[in-house]
C-alpha cells in the first residue's frame, strides 16, 4: 500500500529490564492504514493492541520501529501539528475528562491554545462541535458530572474533534457504555468517517463490534500481529487459530449450546514469551514443529492481502475442532 | 415440593443526595432445585443490589425495605444473613463477584482463604479443611493444587483468581451459587472456559445458579430462565430462548436491537432513545413509556405490572402483543 495515510513499520516496544528481562509488550508489529479507511485492532488485554496505539499517538516512544504519518517518519519529538493531527479517545470518558472544567472551557482552550480559530469565533466552533457529536448547545454549560456514559464519551469525541485531526484512534471506546448507548456512538464514527474523511484505528476486544465498524483488521496476540486482511475474509475465513477461537468465544443471542472452549489456559507472560510461535501451548493445532519455528505473517493463499502468521495457514478447518 | 429458593416481593432502599429511593422494587423469582436463573438489565438497574440483599450484603446505605428470601422452605432470618462473609450454612448460598481481585485477601495464601469456610463454618479440623481446599482447587480446574495453594492472590492471572473466587464460594458446599457478572472482566476466550465450569458444576453437583449480567451474549448459555430488569423490577421473565425469540416487553427487544452481533455485520444496531431515568424522577406508570414506541396514553396513567404472556414467560407491557420479534429486528435490514 503506497498511499498509507500511516505506516507503522517493524515496532517494538520493551518495558523495564529488572534483571536483564524485559515485557515484550509489542514486538516488530508492522501496519498500514489508508486515509479514510477504519483499522480494527482486535487482541485480548494485554496483548498489546493499547500500546501500539499509544506509539501512533506518539505517547509512547517505541524501543525500535518507526511510525510513518503522510509519508513522513514522525521523530521522537513531534510537532504541534503532528501531534494535532492525531487525536485519541479513551475507554473511559469519566477519566478521561477534567470533572471541573465545564465542556465550554475544555473545548474553548483547546482552540485558543491550537489557534485554530479567531478568539471572536470560539463560541460559534463549540457550537457547532456540539452539533457534531449530536449534543444541543446548552450542553457547553454542563461539567462532566452531569452526563451520562455515553454523552459523556461525545463530549471526549468533541474535545478530540476539536483540533481539526485527520486520524483519530479509538482506545475501547464503546467498552464501558450499557448496550442501549453502543450503537450511538458507533453510528456517531461511521458518520464522522463519512462527512469528515476522519481514518479511525479503532481497538477493540469486541469481535461484533470490530466486523461492523471496520474495513480492515488485525488480531493482536502477545505482542505480534498474528492475522489481518480486510473484514470479509478475516471473518469469514480465519486462518490463525487464535482468531478462529475468539470467534468461536465471542457471546452470541441464540447460541443455545454451551461453547466448548477452544483453547487451553490462558496467555503467558509477556516477559516469558513462549519459544517458536508463542500461541502454541494453548493451540488446539500445535505441532511439534509450532514450538521450535516461530511462523512469520505470510499470505494465506499466494499474493493475497489476507496474512497469518500459522503453519497450518493453509488449512481451511482444523482436525482438532472436529474431533469429540 | 418446595423449591429450593424463593424471593418474594424483595424492596431494597438506597439514599442518594439525603433522597431514599427504591433501588430494587418488588423483586420475585423462584428457583427451582437445580435450575439456574439469569437476571439482565444496564448499569443501575438494580440488578447487583437484589443479589446482594439475598445474600443480606447491602452495601453501606442500602436497607431492605420489605420481602422474604425462603431457601428449602425456611424463611432467612434478616439478622442472620450477612455473616460469615458471603458464606451462611443454613442460607446454602454463596456469592461470587465481578472482580475477584478486590474481592479476595490480598495478603492471605488462596489456599488458606478457600479452607477458611469449610473450619470456620462446616467445623472441618486443620487438615482435613486444608485437604478440601486443594480438592476445590482441583474441582475448578486449576493444574497443580498443591502447590497452587501456597499462591498469592496477585501471581494468579485473572481467570484464575475468578476460578480461586468460585472454589471459596463453593467451599460452604452451598445448594445456589450467586454470581454478579463472574465473566465480564474476562477476556472472551478464558470466559468460555469459565461458562463451562459452572455448567458443569450445574450437572456434575447439582448446583442451581442466579447469574446476573449485562451481556445477552450470555444468557442463553448460562441459564433456562432469564428475567430482564430495568429501573428496579422485573419487566419480562420466561424460558430464555422464548425471551430472546419473542420478546414481549419493548426493553427486552430494544436491548435485541441494540446489541451487536459478530455473525450479522451489515444489521445496523438501533439505540433504545433517550437515557435511563434518574431514579429520583421516576416517569408515571410504566417507567420505560418515555422511551417506548408503542407508548399510549394509558401507559401514563397504569401502573404495568408482570403479567402472563405465554407458557411461564410474563411481561409487564400492555402493548405486549406488538412488541417486535428477534426475527423482525433482523428482518429490518
Amino acid at each position: 500500500m503506497a498511499d498509507a495515510l500511516i505506516e507503522v513499520d517493524d515496532l517494538s516496544v520493551r518495558f523495564g529490564s529488572e534483571h536483564g528481562r524485559s515485557l515484550r509488550a509489542v514486538e516488530s508489529v508492522n501496519l498500514q492504514v489508508a486515509e479514510g479507511e477504519v483499522l480494527g485492532l482486535v487482541g485480548e488485554s494485554g496483548c498489546g493492541k493499547t500500546t501500539v496505539a499509544k506509539c501512533i499517538a506518539g505517547r509512547i516512544t517505541p524501543s525500535a520501529g518507526t511510525v510513518r504519518f503522510d509519508g513522513r517518519t514522525l521523530g521522537r519529538t513531534r510537532s504541534k501539528e503532528d501531534r494535532r493531527a492525531i487525536q485519541m479517545v479513551f475507554q473511559d470518558p469519566y477519566s478521561s475528562l477534567n470533572p471541573r472544567m465545564s465542556v465550554r472551557r475544555v473545548l474553548a482552550e483547546l482552540l485558543r491554545v491550537h489557534g485554530l480559530v479567531q478568539r471572536a469565533a470560539i463560541e460559534d466552533r463549540c457550537i457547532e462541535l456540539m452539533a457534531l457529536v449530536g449534543m444541543p448547545r446548552d450542553a457547553l454549560d454542563g461539567l462532566p458530572s452531569q452526563f451520562s456514559g455515553g454523552q459523556r464519551q461525545r463530549i471526549a469525541i468533541a474535545r478530540a474533534l476539536a483540533v481539526e485531526p485527520r486520524v483519530i484512534i479509538a482506545d475501547e471506546p464503546v467498552s464501558a457504555l450499557d448496550v442501549s448507548v453502543q450503537a450511538t456512538i458507533l453510528r456517531l464514527f461511521e458518520d464522522l468517517r463519512s462527512r469528515l474523511g476522519l481514518t479511525v484505528v479503532f481497538i477493540s476486544h469486541n469481535l461484533a463490534v470490530v466486523r461492523h465498524l471496520s474495513d480492515r483488521v488485525a488480531v493482536m496476540y502477545l505482542g505480534r500481529i498474528v492475522e489481518q486482511g480486510d473484514r470479509e475474509p478475516v471473518f469469514r475465513d480465519p486462518r490463525h487459530p487464535y482468531t478462529r477461537a475468539l470467534l468461536a468465544s465471542a457471546p452470541r443471542l441464540h447460541q443455545v449450546e454451551l461453547v466448548r472452549p477452544v483453547v487451553k489456559g490462558e496467555p503467558p507472560s509477556p516477559i516469558d514469551i513462549p519459544t517458536g510461535c508463542s500461541f502454541h501451548p494453548r493451540c488446539p493445532r500445535a505441532e511439534e514443529l509450532c514450538s521450535r519455528d516461530r511462523p512469520g505473517l505470510e499470505p494465506v493463499d499466494a499474493g493475497d492481502d489476507h496474512v497469518a502468521a500459522c503453519h497450518f495457514r493453509g488449512e481451511k478447518t482444523f482436525v482438532a475442532e472436529e474431533g469429540p | 415440593m418446595t423449591p429450593l429458593l424463593e424471593v418474594d416481593g424483595l424492596v431494597v432502599e438506597m439514599r442518594r443526595q439525603r433522597t431514599a429511593f427504591h433501588a430494587v422494587d418488588g423483586v420475585s423469582f423462584v428457583i427451582e432445585r437445580g435450575g439456574a436463573l439469569a437476571i439482565v438489565g444496564e448499569s443501575g438497574c438494580g440488578k447487583s443490589l437484589t443479589l446482594r440483599a439475598i445474600m443480606g450484603l447491602l452495601p453501606r446505605g442500602g436497607r431492605l425495605v420489605s420481602g422474604q428470601v425462603i431457601v428449602d422452605g425456611v424463611t432467612l432470618d434478616r439478622a442472620a444473613r450477612g455473616r460469615g462473609r458471603g458464606h451462611n450454612q443454613s442460607q446454602r448460598m454463596s456469592i461470587v463477584f465481578q472482580d475477584a481481585l478486590s474481592a479476595l485477601n490480598p495478603v492471605s495464601k488462596i489456599g488458606n482463604q478457600i479452607a477458611e469456610a469449610p473450619r470456620h463454618v462446616l467445623g472441618y479440623g486443620r487438615s482435613a479443611s486444608r485437604a478440601r481446599a486443594i480438592e476445590l482447587l482441583q474441582l475448578v480446574g486449576i493444574p497443580d493444587p498443591e502447590r497452587r495453594f501456597h499462591a498469592f492472590p496477585h501471581e494468579l492471572s485473572g481467570g484464575t483468581r475468578q476460578r480461586v473466587m468460585i472454589a471459596i464460594a463453593l467451599s460452604s458446599d452451598p445448594a445456589i451459587l450467586l454470581c454478579d457478572e463472574p465473566t465480564t472482566a474476562l477476556d472472551v476466550t478464558i470466559q468460555t472456559q469459565i461458562l463451562a465450569l459452572l455448567a458443569e458444576l450445574r450437572v456434575e453437583r447439582g448446583l442451581s445458579l442466579v447469574f446476573v449480567t449485562h451481556d445477552l451474549g450470555v444468557v442463553s448459555q448460562v441459564a433456562e430462565r432469564l428475567a430482564v430488569m430495568y429501573t428496579g423490577r422485573f419487566v419480562e421473565t420466561g424460558p430464555t430462548e422464548d425471551v430472546l425469540a419473542t420478546p414481549r416487553h419493548p426493553y427486552t427487544s430494544g436491548l435485541l436491537g441494540a446489541a451487536l452481533d459478530v455473525d450479522t455485520p451489515e444489521r445496523e444496531p438501533l439505540a433504545i432513545p433517550g437515557s435511563l431515568p434518574d431514579p429520583l424522577r421516576l416517569p408515571r406508570g410504566c417507567r420505560f413509556q418515555p422511551r417506548c414506541s408503542l407508548a399510549t396514553p394509558e401507559c401514563v396513567t397504569t401502573d404495568v405490572r408482570l403479567e402472563s404472556v405465554g407458557p411461564s414467560h410474563l411481561a409487564a407491557c400492555l402493548h405486549s402483543e406488538q412488541v417486535p420479534s428477534a426475527r423482525e429486528l433482523d428482518g429490518r435490514g
